[in-house]
């Protein structure tokens, strides 16, 4: 097969996202243990695990911009790249998430938590990580299925985020706890845009295996507020 | 194999193998300073300045006529076959002046090897197109062995290994061109010089032809003059951007304007007449 | 209303490419071409059909005889046996000669020799040699390698000075065996570190190869039938004894060749010396036809599309 090197920097890009696909899960999963635990030194770690993420989103940045100038990629391989480019920041940013919840955590350390809030937020995260998980599983195996499976995957997070509210509102007695509740909000919002992360590289994915880009949730479907109850 | 390696600006890359231009300094094979070329009078290039570093793949690029092939020929005085033509600067090679007197020009040729750009071999058998270079060279071995070292280090063995008796007329374009490279090869070169070398050639075979390149590079200095940029882009480490200079009185003299690392040039060159001709808006 | 403009678009279409201009004049020239070939072929048939007419009864009587014979006042037993073996001893001069003084002439013209006017001059030249009427080569012949260098009127003079009368032919043809080559074979050559002399030797001299032996044995072909200057240079165009000579005492002594002979006989007033010589034209045709079927053999021999 001619081309050798080339392909052979093509599969070395792909196998840089994969990876950073699995320092992202790992990242998000410490962080919001670092939430139950309250572990310092844990949440510390996180934040500094940030910069080995930035520093291979940069490496596959230049590489990828070399790879495009250099060889003159067309069809799959051009399309792979832009699904190399875009879930490189897309990862990114989801280790970006990882960071901000981390960050909390250790801000909110001291004020009191409600196990109801914190099980709700586990549940998300649940939710989440395998998200990123079948992304890049759906990359890795060029599988169309996998990549439409991943809004379906999206429904309970926007359900669960959309609950959290009603679940802080009724905190509203204790004004600590409320304020840890209020927090709380902040990296439900977090995880909720991870999980947007990962359908976008679903999208992404399904471009690469099909050549039509094509948006998986309607900008116009409508965000109900969770029915009185 | 995906062990992250440090670079010079301590960034970490988790390429598989070495990344091209990613070599900082090497020693220099070729010190060109100030070459000008004329035939018969008529000045053909001029102050040429290229430093060719040793094991990397230097590419000269630029519209026609502007005398990429020329510098090419001045490497391994193959310009001395032409009547009439004049060299002016200097070619170093290893620190020798190639142009000084007492340099014997088929020595030159041994050490600097060449494949043009239409595939040349001799009109007769596989195996004798390699064997007539190392066998004037006095070469005394097995001849057999070299033969078969040389067919596969140019990618060509398995081929033709059952028809090396046969005419080389009888091969592919683009297997001429391999069994050229044997040949230039056999001979156990320093550099190879490589004269539009794909040219005359399809796609696929020009594809493999390239892969080639970068397999010889760990062992050989190659210098290409390519009309194909995307070529130039592909395979080399260094690439040197030549224009026409025309004069009031309309006379054309080829010059070098930038010479660089090859990714620098295709991402973000220096000068603008570089940059307009690697993105199509000029030659 | 499309099917119609269809239809007829075709059908001019049609008219168009498959009507026939009358090209009267095209047809007159070609059938004024085909004339004139008829009339160079009826000449040459006419000129073969009565030397045939005539050579043949002597063949018929005498058999090989005619051909293993010496020369004689008597018709009936005059034979061209002397001719052959002076034409051979001829040819063989000029073959030692000619090939390789002219081989060697043009490869240093061709390969050697810079383009300078000097060179220019000398080609031009060498192609105004090919040119000379042969009587004046035999002038030469006799002035120098008969008279001045002392060979007499023998078989070493008149072979040496046909060879000077081919030379020129011969290193013509070499020198355009030679140009015909490409360059990018000595391209190549050069390009794994050969001498000029190895590129030569190895690559350009067997690829000009047929076309030198091709020119070699036209030139042979040509030096066969000259006359002019062997006369002039000593060939006997009468009777002479042979018998038993050494082979130096015959290069020295005595000769004639093939062309004399029919030269010598059609003199005769004798009508039966008529018929001698139409039969001699008849060998001598076949020798020619035998050396230019040798010739093209050669050529395609060594042409194997390598």
């Amino acid at each position: 097969m001619p081309r050798v090197h080339f392909h052979e920097d093509l599969e070395a890009l792909e196998l840089d996202v994969l990876g950073m696909g699995e320092l992202a899960e790992r990242a998000v999963e410490r962080a919001v243990g670092t939430l139950v635990s309250r572990d310092e030194a844990e949440a510390a770690a996180v934040i500094a695990g940030d910069d080995e993420v930035d520093e291979r989103y940069m490496s596959i940045e230049e590489r990828t911009f070399q790879v495009m100038a250099l060889q003159t990629p067309v069809a799959s391989d051009l399309r792979l790249l832009s699904v190399v480019l875009h879930s490189n920041l897309h990862l990114e940013r989801i280790g970006d998430m990882a960071v901000n919840i981390a960050k909390i955590s250790s801000s909110v350390r001291d004020l009191p938590p409600s196990g109801v809030i914190l099980a709700h937020i586990q549940e998300m995260s649940d939710v989440v990580r395998p998200m990123i998980r079948t992304a890049m599983e759906a990359f890795r195996l060029r599988d169309l299925n996998l990549c439409l499976r991943l809004p379906e995957m999206d429904d309970p997070v926007d359900r669960l985020n959309i609950g959290m509210y009603q679940e802080v509102a009724a905190l509203a007695g204790d004004p600590e706890t409320l304020n840890w509740g209020l927090r709380m909000l902040l990296v439900a919002r977090q995880l909720e845009r991870v999980g947007d992360h990962a359908v976008d590289i679903g999208e992404q994915v399904g471009f690469l295996l099909t050549g039509e880009f094509r948006e998986f949730t309607d900008a116009s479907h409508p965000v109900h507020l969770a029915p009185d109850g | 194999m995906n062990e992250p390696s440090e670079t010079t600006t301590g960034r970490a890359r988790f390429a598989l193998g070495p990344q091209r231009g990613d070599v900082g300094e090497r020693e220099l094979v070729f010190d060109v300073y100030d070459l000008s070329v004329s035939y018969g009078g008529v000045q053909a290039v001029r102050d040429v300045t290229l430093p060719i570093r040793v094991r990397e793949i230097t590419a000269l690029i630029g519209p026609s006529g502007c005398g990429k092939t020329t510098v090419l020929r001045c490497l391994n005085r193959m310009n001395d076959l032409i009547d009439g033509v004049r060299i002016e600067g200097q070619v170093r090679y290893h620190g020798v002046d190639l142009y000084h007197r007492g340099v014997d020009p088929v020595e030159v040729r041994r050490r600097i090897g060449m494949v043009f750009q239409k595939p040349n071999p001799f009109p007769k058998s596989v195996f004798e197109n390699v064997a007539f270079g190392p066998r004037i060279a006095g070469f005394k071995g097995d001849m057999g062995a070299l033969v078969e070292e040389s067919l596969r280090k140019a990618a060509l063995w398995d081929e033709v290994k059952d028809k090396l008796k046969d005419s080389a007329m009888t091969l592919s374009g683009g297997q001429q061109q391999r069994l050229c490279i044997a040949r230039a090869i056999a001979v156990e070169p320093d550099v190879i010089l490589m004269d539009e070398p794909c040219s005359a050639l399809d796609p696929i075979a020009t594809a493999r032809i390239e892969d080639l390149m970068r397999e010889l590079v760990a062992d050989y200095t190659i210098v290409i003059v390519t009309h194909n940029m995307q070529q130039a882009a592909r395979v080399s480490d260094r690439t040197a951007f030549f224009t026409v200079d025309v004069d009031e009185a309309g006379h054309r003299t080829g010059t070098v304007v930038e010479y660089d690392q090859t990714e620098v040039v295709f991402t973000n060159p220096r000068d603008k007449r570089t940059e307009d001709y690697v993105t199509g808006r000029f030659g | 209303m499309a099917l119609a403009d269809t239809r007829t678009t075709t059908d001019a279409v049609r008219r168009a490419l498959t009507g026939r201009r009358r090209d009267l004049g095209g047809r007159l020239f070609e059938s004024g071409l085909l004339l004139t070939l008829l009339i160079a072929l009826a000449t040459l048939i006419v000129l073969l059909a009565k030397i045939f007419g005539q050579g043949w009864s002597v063949f018929a009587e005498r058999g090989t005889s005619f051909l293993t014979s010496p020369m004689s006042q008597a018709a009936g037993r005059a034979g061209i046996w002397q001719g052959i073996v002076g034409s051979l001893m001829l040819m063989a001069f000029v073959v030692v000669i000619a090939f390789p003084l002219g081989v060697g002439a043009a490869v240093y013209l061709e390969e050697y020799a810079r383009d300078t006017r000097f060179t220019r001059f000398v080609n031009a030249n060498i192609r105004n040699l090919a040119g000379v009427p042969s009587i004046v080569y035999g002038l030469l012949g006799l002035t120098i390698f008969v008279e001045l260098l002392g060979f007499g009127r023998s078989v070493i003079a008149g072979g040496v000075t046909l060879a000077i009368l081919v030379l020129p032919i011969v290193i013509i043809t070499t020198a355009e065996a030679l140009r015909a080559v490409p360059n990018s074979i000595r391209e190549a050559g050069f390009g794994v570190g050969a001498t000029k002399w190895e590129v030569v030797r190895s690559h350009v001299l067997p690829y000009a190869a047929p076309g030198i032996f091709t020119g070699t044995v036209l030139s042979i072909s040509r030096a066969l039938g000259e006359t002019a200057p062997l006369l002039l240079v000593g060939a006997i165009q009468g009777t002479f004894f042979t018998g038993s000579q050494s082979l130096l005492e015959r290069l020295q002594g005595l000769y004639t060749s093939l062309p004399t002979v029919i030269y010598t006989w059609s003199r005769q007033p004798n009508p039966d010396f008529q018929k001698l010589t139409a039969a001699a034209i008849m060998v001598l045709l076949v020798v020619l036809l035998m050396v230019n079927a040798t010739a093209i053999l050669l050529r395609n021999r060594y042409e194997r599309k390598w």
